[in-house]
């Protein structure tokens, strides 16, 4: 096997060299394309991937999800009253094209974002805006109509790239689709959509987030984001150098490529990615908080992580991750824990006698759940599995799988009792603000969560001006939500990348899922 | 083959049709094929009472190889696949959905299209426009059909069958077509118009029983490339939902593990190979002893 | 040769037609509203209900027919919902990737079938025949993703000797033969069986024809009778078969390109329709129903070449 592997290795690497496209190129593998690369108009992490690297935002964070890092903005200062943000913008920062970037760039940006006629799907995102103003080249005024604590995380977002207007203005319905001309660390070459993207190297780039080790240019001449959907091609792609890099791993061959001598596997320590499934707690067969209470307790999240997903993620209990900002320890003991026989007595208690074939039925109400989920190999998993082990209390889960785009449309209406979903978050606030607040039903709070205190809480800690206050009001949320099991929270991903060891090793950032983040640390080594 | 008992025109068939079963255990490779793919249609009619696990149930034990390999273990004969379901059960059941489906869907669309063609060849004032339809549903292949069905109903046993189906209807129309022409030329065709009898009986009686035996050469001989096609419908993820089982879609669930646990998607491509082959094989075969005219 | 081709045309019309009725009737039948799609999930009703008014969804259907048939006539196609890219461009995009497929994975599968059938049919009954036979049914047996999984395996893995990760390239590059040559191996290998055995039953059938007899009986070389006389009419059903096998190209041109990831027009396909993005996917069947009625063309012209009798008709 080792003497076929090497003498294979030696053949593919002979060939490769004679195919000479290998200057100093990589090729970075991905599971699926991006609508657009328009900031504005696309929340998909693939686009994510590209606009951080495309262009850039005014404050960044670090790797550790908490801490913020100056990027376009050298400082910033929040006045008392949570209302003002005064941002100092480096002064030498340009465009792909060449022209430098001001202050009217980046107000043009944030107002394009605001604009109803952008229809912008994460407007919410940039808070309730009194007025963004530029009184100087290097200085760009936020004001809020009312305080908004998590503005400045926001801001690190994607949403938040600075655009040029220039050629937003030239290319119009085309922009984020011929080209995205921003001040990032690498510049729009091609794109050929649902095949690949290309960019080079932006020659002067020396701008970066202060936390990057590298202070100047991309280290890479050329990158190739190449859409390989399928999980075997990605794999041996990477096991054969076709591909330098991915974060879409098969989680079934994570332990073979961290043995394999030509790859390096970095973990992320913590995830800020979420999967779980939601229940409307007004439909009948998931209405009763017991019913809920049972599902939670009869699956088990490490089983599941360790056997469908080989250890690559955590078994999630928590509807955010134990290291998100703001996230409250002492929910952790009220978790339901796994226990089957548990949850059946439950479920005998609340009066859920099980029928003839096994599934409980209550008032003429069957257990039998209708759940929406995407396609894809993820959710094929963990709805398979759910599936399998609810109907050991007697829950009888309907698996409906759509594809992404018509599933957006379909879980937006009333027509199913559960749903499969995963998200990124920067903060409990994040996630919190956007699934939870009753203004948000039908969707994206698709569990038709009406709660006035829930309400309450939200927004005091979304106006709260200090951080011990914010805390506090996303805690009560956090115990609130949690003790009334309106999720099966199901797995915490961290991102995982898989590298060429002609690659220095990447450690992977979690922002928005976005793994190589600015892409400022991509090297070859020799 | 069974309507060929006695009627006028066929009235010799009865001999042959002894000859022609010996002809084809003659041929050894027929003989086999035959009888492999009788014992395989009879695991999956049986497959609940042979199968030994729940198809459906998933055990803590991921990708375990066949039985004969290392790790292997018994009480999983063929291994389990990537969720710990028993592959032998799911095989066997796959198998049962993965025929039925086939053979649904060969019935009703090599039904219709054959009536159809003998509507066509019975009746010329319906022949342009049959056959001009028949023209444009061959510019739809069935593949193409399939996405669109399943745009249309949602992923599911139901639309492949449907697509799968009317992808069979054009040629069966134009194959039953060209027989029935061939037929009505004959004497008695024009023997019976003379002698007034009505069109209902010169067309089940004459037309129906001389073509019928060709109809269902025909069926068989694309069984096989319907049982192929709908697993290809279900490789894309297009056919039966989990957690039923069905030989594409455990080949496509399979494809995932080809690097580290290969067996779980050879081992469904295989059953097909062995099905679709055999069914080819035995078609052939029948083909050649009954029906020489349909060697092209 | 010229009126064949007029007389396909004429018939291709009604086809056509059909076509886009078709098109255009399956994808409204389809669930999901194309006016939420484009407005994204977050959209309000109103927003929502403007979209609809501009993309006309809300007039009668026949008017609807009417007004993208109208469209067709300029060439425009309409944007994906999806991406918002001119559906025409997309589709310019993925056509030559397919067509470069199909005529790699052609140009070595035809002729190697006609050869094996040629040889099994003079061979007649010997063992080489029964050999290529038996091989020729076990091929068009094998579904396709099994024999593009195991190529991708052997030659990609194993031997590591091929890329088998999109396309390398345009034709004519040396990364776009070698990125082409897994996918084209697995789709012709599917062509290989049919041809041969439809080659080896014409070749017979022709060989007892008079004039094949008559050459023999002149005393030429039984290579040449084969080659000059019989292979050439028997090549006309073979012509044939690969015209009526257009559809069975195409759905393993869409699982094969599926399966390594091939920017072409079966997974622009499949991709549209899994998604809703009905501009996109009504586009993706006129041109794959466009180009079935081109290879049913190309297969007349090669008839009329190959059969002088078929001209004078």
């Amino acid at each position: 096997m080792t003497t076929r592997k090497t003498l294979g290795l030696a053949t593919a690497a002979s060939i490769l060299a004679l195919s000479g496209a290998w200057a100093n190129e990589i090729n970075i593998a991905r599971e699926m394309d991006a609508n657009n690369y328009d900031p504005h108009k696309t929340t998909a992490l693939a686009a994510a991937e590209i606009l951080f690297m495309l262009g850039d935002t005014l404050v960044s964070i670090e790797p550790d999800m908490q801490t913020l890092s100056p990027a376009l903005a050298t400082s910033w200062e929040v006045s008392a009253d949570g209302l003002t943000y005064t941002f100092k913008l480096r002064d030498d920062v340009k465009f792909c094209d060449g022209r430098p970037m001001t202050a009217e760039d980046v107000v043009y940006s944030f107002n394009r974002w605001l604009d109803p006629a952008t229809a912008s799907p994460v407007k919410w995102r940039a808070g309730e805006v009194e007025s963004i103003t530029a009184p100087d080249a290097t200085t760009v005024v936020y004001k809020l109509k009312a305080p908004f604590s998590e503005l400045l995380y926001q801001l690190t977002q994607s949403f938040a790239t600075v655009i040029d207007r220039n050629q937003v203005e030239a290319l119009g319905q085309d922009f984020g689709i011929q080209g995205m001309n921003g001040t990032g660390p690498y510049c729009w070459e091609s794109w050929n959509p649902r095949d690949r993207l290309t960019m080079t190297k932006h020659a002067g780039y020396a701008w970066g987030p202060a936390f990057y080790e590298n202070k100047g240019e991309a280290q890479i001449d050329r990158l190739v984001w190449q859409v390989v959907p399928e999980e075997n091609t990605r794999t041996i792609a990477l096991m054969t150098d076709q591909t330098q890099i991915t974060q879409y791993i098969p989680y079934i061959a994570l332990e073979q490529m961290k043995v394999a001598p030509n790859l390096n596997v970095v973990q992320s320590d913590s995830a800020f990615w979420t999967y779980f499934i939601g229940f409307k707690i007004d439909h009948p067969s998931v209405a009763d908080p017991a019913v809920r209470r049972a599902i939670n307790m009869a699956i088990d999240q490490d089983a599941l992580a360790r056997d469908q997903f080989f250890g690559g993620v955590q078994g999630a209990r928590s509807y955010i991750s134990f290291e998100t900002k703001d996230w409250d320890p002492s929910v952790e003991a009220e978790l339901p824990k796994y226990d089957p026989a548990a949850a059946n007595a439950l479920l005998d208690e609340a009066g859920w006698v099980a029928g003839p074939d096994g599934i409980r039925v209550k008032d003429g109400v069957r257990l039998a759940p209708i759940g929406y989920f995407f396609t894809g190999s993820t959710w094929q998993k963990l709805s398979e599995y759910t599936q399998a082990e609810l109907r050991k209390i007697g829950v009888d889960l309907q698996v409906e799988i759509f594809d992404a785009t018509v599933a957006w449309g379909k879980m937006a209406t009333q027509e199913f009792d559960a749903f499969g979903m995963s998200y990124p978050y920067v903060s409990a606030g994040d996630a919190l603000n956007l699934y939870f607040p009753s203004t948000n039903i039908p969707t994206p709070n698709r569990m038709n969560w009406k709660d006035p205190e829930t309400d309450q809480w939200l927004s005091e800690g979304k106006a709260a001006l200090d951080d011990a206050t914010r805390a506090g009001a996303y805690s009560k949320v956090l115990h609130k939500v949690h003790d009334a099991n309106v999720w099966l929270p199901l797995i915490h991903e961290p991102r995982t990348i898989v590298s060429s060891k002609r690659l220095a090793p990447i450690v992977p950032h979690s922002n928005y899922g976005a793994a190589l983040y600015k892409g400022l640390d991509l090297k070859l080594v020799e | 083959m069974s309507v060929t008992d006695t009627i006028a025109p066929a009235a010799d068939e009865a001999p042959a049709r002894r000859h022609w079963l010996a002809a084809l255990m003659r041929d050894p490779a027929a003989a086999l094929a035959i009888t492999v793919f009788l014992l395989i249609a009879l695991a999956a009619i049986l497959a609940p009472w042979l199968a030994p696990h729940d198809p459906a149930e998933s055990t803590r034990n991921m990708m375990l190889p066949p039985a004969w390999a290392e790790r292997g273990s018994a009480e999983f004969p063929l291994g389990t696949d990537g969720q710990g379901r028993d592959i032998l059960s799911r095989l066997l059941h796959g198998t049962r959905l993965t025929l039925l489906i086939g053979l649904v869907a060969v019935v009703l669309g090599g039904g219709i299209g054959s009536l159809l063609g003998l509507l066509a060849a019975f009746y010329s004032r319906l022949d342009p426009w049959i056959m001009r339809t028949a023209d444009v549903m061959l510019s739809f292949p069935a593949i193409l059909l399939g996405l669109a069905l399943v745009a249309v109903m949602g992923a599911g046993v139901t639309p492949v069958i449907l697509a799968l189906a009317v992808a069979t209807i054009p040629d069966s129309a134009r194959i039953a077509r060209s027989v029935a022409v061939g037929v009505m030329k004959q004497e008695f065709v024009e023997a019976g118009r003379a002698l007034g009898l009505p069109d209902r009986m010169l067309f089940t009686r004459y037309l129906l029983r001389n073509c019928i035996s060709s109809i269902m050469i025909f069926m068989s001989l694309r069984f096989g490339q319907v049982i192929l096609l709908g697993s290809a419908l279900s490789f894309l993820g297009l056919g039966a939902r989990p957690p039923a089982s069905e030989l594409g879609m455990m080949a496509s669930q399979g494809r995932d593990f080809m690097l580290f646990a290969p067996h779980i998607a050879i081992i469904p491509s295989l059953a097909i190979f062995v099905i679709v082959l055999t069914a080819n094989v035995a078609g052939d075969a029948l083909r050649d002893v009954l029906d020489p005219r349909m060697r092209s | 040769m010229i009126s064949a081709l007029v007389n396909r045309l004429l018939l291709s019309i009604p086809v056509l037609i059909g076509v886009v009725i078709f098109g255009f009737l399956l994808i409204k039948m389809a669930p999901g509203d194309p006016a939420q799609i484009m407005a994204g999930p977050t959209a309000t009703p109103e927003v929502v209900a403007q979209i609809r008014q501009q993309m006309g969804l809300d007039q009668p259907l026949i008017v609807q027919l009417g007004r993208y048939a109208e469209r067709l006539m300029q060439g425009d196609l309409g944007r994906s919902l999806i991406s918002n890219r001119p559906v025409l461009s997309e589709l310019a995009a993925a056509v030559g990737p397919t067509v470069e497929l199909m005529i790699a994975s052609l140009i070595w599968a035809v002729p190697l079938g006609i050869a094996m059938g040629t040889i099994a049919a003079v061979r007649r009954g010997s063992w080489l025949d029964r050999g290529i036979m038996a091989v020729s049914v076990a091929g068009v047996s094998l579904p396709i993703f099994f024999i593009a999984l195991v190529l991708m395996q052997f030659l990609g893995v194993t031997l590591q000797i091929l890329p088998f990760m999109g396309r390398g390239g345009p034709l004519w590059t040396i990364e776009g033969l070698r990125h082409l040559v897994i996918p084209a191996l697995s789709l012709g290998l599917i062509f290989v069986g049919p041809v041969a055995r439809m080659t080896r039953s014409s070749v017979l059938e022709v060989l007892r024809l008079d004039h094949v007899r008559t050459a023999r009986a002149k005393g030429l070389t039984e290579r040449r009778v084969i080659l000059r006389h019989a292979l050439r009419n028997a090549l006309i059903p073979v012509v044939t078969l690969i015209g009526l096998q257009a559809g069975y190209l195409l759905g393993g041109a869409v699982v094969t390109e599926t399966i390594f990831s091939y920017p072409g027009i079966g997974r622009l396909a499949v991709g549209a329709i899994l998604s809703s993005d009905f501009p996109l996917a009504q586009g993706t069947i006129l041109v794959l129903a466009l180009g079935f009625i081109i290879i049913n063309m190309i297969v007349d012209m090669l008839y009329a070449v190959l059969d002088p009798r078929a001209q004078k008709s």
